[in-house]
């Protein structure tokens, strides 16, 4: 466990090297960060003009969804969508053997390999997204305080289930890269609570890919809209998409033929 | 000039048809957003007693359908792979070809156009049948939409393509794409239909380009203008595609002698 957490620290800790040799780059990547959460702001400010509530959400348990919404994409994209593609292109020209041959778990080499440090901007935007809507609500007791982090933690475990589950695919279709590019268009649907849309998409959203569920559960924890129960199911469906996904990964790993094979 | 296209355009339908799915696919972006944002309206209007100002929630559908249909007709994504093709020095073997390489975007976009549209047009009675959609569209309405589309595209591409030859000096055109696509969010009519953008963001909104392209074509499609101010808001059109055409022509001479090819 601690090996792997240093390993965590050692890869982190050479992209954020590789980053920093292109510092102009760095600085216009965090200020379109910046222009992308303000104007989603800006979005939600304009609908909230015409009304309070929105489906039962107030502005300021919006503006925490919102920032839950860049907490999870900003995670999906600081390790697991570089990670994946990294992955992908690895499979398509044989190059996995490397990771496989390494003394470690395949799955963690292969899923947290790679960061684009310049996200944690996004997940740090979102965080305050969130702080800001919180200092709007007037007390929150301590069940919310402690389910919320949980909640949040879950939508990440659910994301890097649905992506790792996704990427397997390309074991057997070798390009998969619209698959990814399909989740990454509905990912869109997360700034939103799950509840508005109507049936299908609600439903495609919440099982299908649990976008709005990673996002908005954490939310409806803080707005005090989550029982116990809720949170417990959470938990439960979490760990179960992570076993399911790492297992159909090992699946996968069997079918695939390494280098010019 | 006809037969070069007609040869580009064989071409292009037959490498599109090798990625049949991958069109499909790709469709979904123009589709995902309007319909997430056409939620929320109906949310915020069922909030209000079913109204927000001229908008009840089947006006809402009809106006998000309208614009996901326009910015499947307008969509234009050259800066991505021109910023691509400057940087990897790719630019240079078109450049020798007798043909400006803008004919090939040309092509390969309406090309995309023609392969996605079917799937789209399902998907969007899909919709309409979902949220109920109303559509005022008169005759004289479809009849404006025709120009006002094809000036949007136009507006779109010679938009999308000064803004791509900006990589001849920076060979980092995303950051700029990401401060344009980020302004078109706020007032092309994405986020809310023109007419609603509060106060002053509705008059910014109609004196930037970002409107012409999508919100206006779409409320003309829907009928949710007159006549006298469809016609008003397509001079706006017209105003700025020259203004974008002479912006591109200028900006291309003096890049293209700016180009040297990195990495080639």
């Amino acid at each position: 466990m601690v090996r792997y957490v240093r390993l965590l620290q050692l890869f982190f800790r050479t992209e954020l090297q590789y980053e920093l040799e292109y510092r102009l780059n760095l600085v216009l990547e965090i200020i379109q960060t910046v222009v992308v959460t303000g104007t989603s702001v800006a979005a939600i400010l304009v609908l909230f003009s015409y009304t309070t509530i929105l489906n039962g959400w107030d502005l300021s348990a919006m503006l925490v969804l919102l920032g839950c919404f860049y907490l999870v994409q900003g995670f999906g994209e600081l390790v697991l969508q570089p990670s994946f593609e990294k992955f992908m292109e690895h499979v398509r020209l044989g190059t996995l053997d490397f990771a496989l041959l390494k003394p470690a778990s395949a799955q963690f080499l292969v899923t947290v390999r790679n960061f684009q440090v310049v996200q944690l901007a996004q997940m740090g935007l979102g965080a305050i997204v969130v702080a800001v809507g919180l200092s709007r609500i007037p007390s929150i007791g301590l069940a919310e305080a402690i389910g919320f982090p949980i909640a949040l933690l879950c939508g990440f475990g659910l994301i890097y289930a649905l992506l790792l589950a996704l990427s397997t695919f390309a074991f057997w279709f070798v390009r998969v890269d619209n698959l990814m590019a399909l989740y990454w268009s509905f990912m869109d649907a997360g700034r939103f609570p799950v509840d508005v849309y109507p049936g299908w998409l609600r439903v495609t959203l919440s099982s299908a890919v649990p976008i709005g569920v990673a996002v908005t559960v954490p939310a409806q924890v803080i707005a005090g809209r989550l029982d116990p129960l809720g949170l417990g199911l959470l938990i439960l469906g979490t760990i179960a998409a992570f076993v399911l996904a790492s297992w159909f990964w090992r699946l996968g790993l069997r079918s695939y033929t390494g280098a010019s094979a | 000039m006809i037969r070069t296209y007609r040869a580009l355009l064989v071409a292009q339908i037959q490498a599109a048809s090798q990625y049949r799915v991958q069109s499909i696919l790709w469709m979904l972006f123009s589709v995902i957003r309007p319909v997430i944002f056409l939620a929320a309206w109906v949310a915020v209007a069922n909030s209000q007693g079913g109204q927000i100002g001229a908008y009840d929630v089947r006006d809402f559908a009809a106006y998000y359908i309208c614009l996901s249909l326009v910015s499947n007709l307008t969509m234009s994504w050259n800066a991505y792979d021109f910023e691509f093709e400057v940087r990897m020095g790719r630019l240079s073997p078109k450049l020798l070809r007798p043909l400006h390489p803008i004919h090939y975007s040309v092509v390969e976009n309406l090309v995309w156009k023609l392969t996605t549209i079917i799937p789209l047009a399902i998907v969007l009675v899909f919709v309409a049948i979902t949220f109920d959609a109303r559509f005022r569209t008169t005759p004289v309405h479809l009849l404006l939409f025709l120009p006002s589309v094809l000036l949007a595209a136009a507006l779109a591409f010679l938009s999308g393509w000064a803004l791509a030859t900006l990589a001849f000096w920076t060979t980092r055109v995303h950051a700029v794409s990401t401060f344009w696509d980020r302004a078109a969010f706020i007032f092309a009519g994405q986020i809310a239909p023109l007419a609603l953008l509060p106060g002053p963001l509705q008059t910014i909104a109609l004196a930037l380009p970002f409107g012409y392209i999508l919100g206006v074509p779409a409320e003309i499609l829907r009928g949710g203008v007159t006549i006298p101010t469809a016609l008003q808001l397509m001079a706006g059109q017209v105003v700025w595609v020259v203004i974008f055409y002479f912006a591109f022509q200028r900006v291309w001479r003096v890049g293209i002698r700016q180009y040297s090819a990195v990495g080639a």
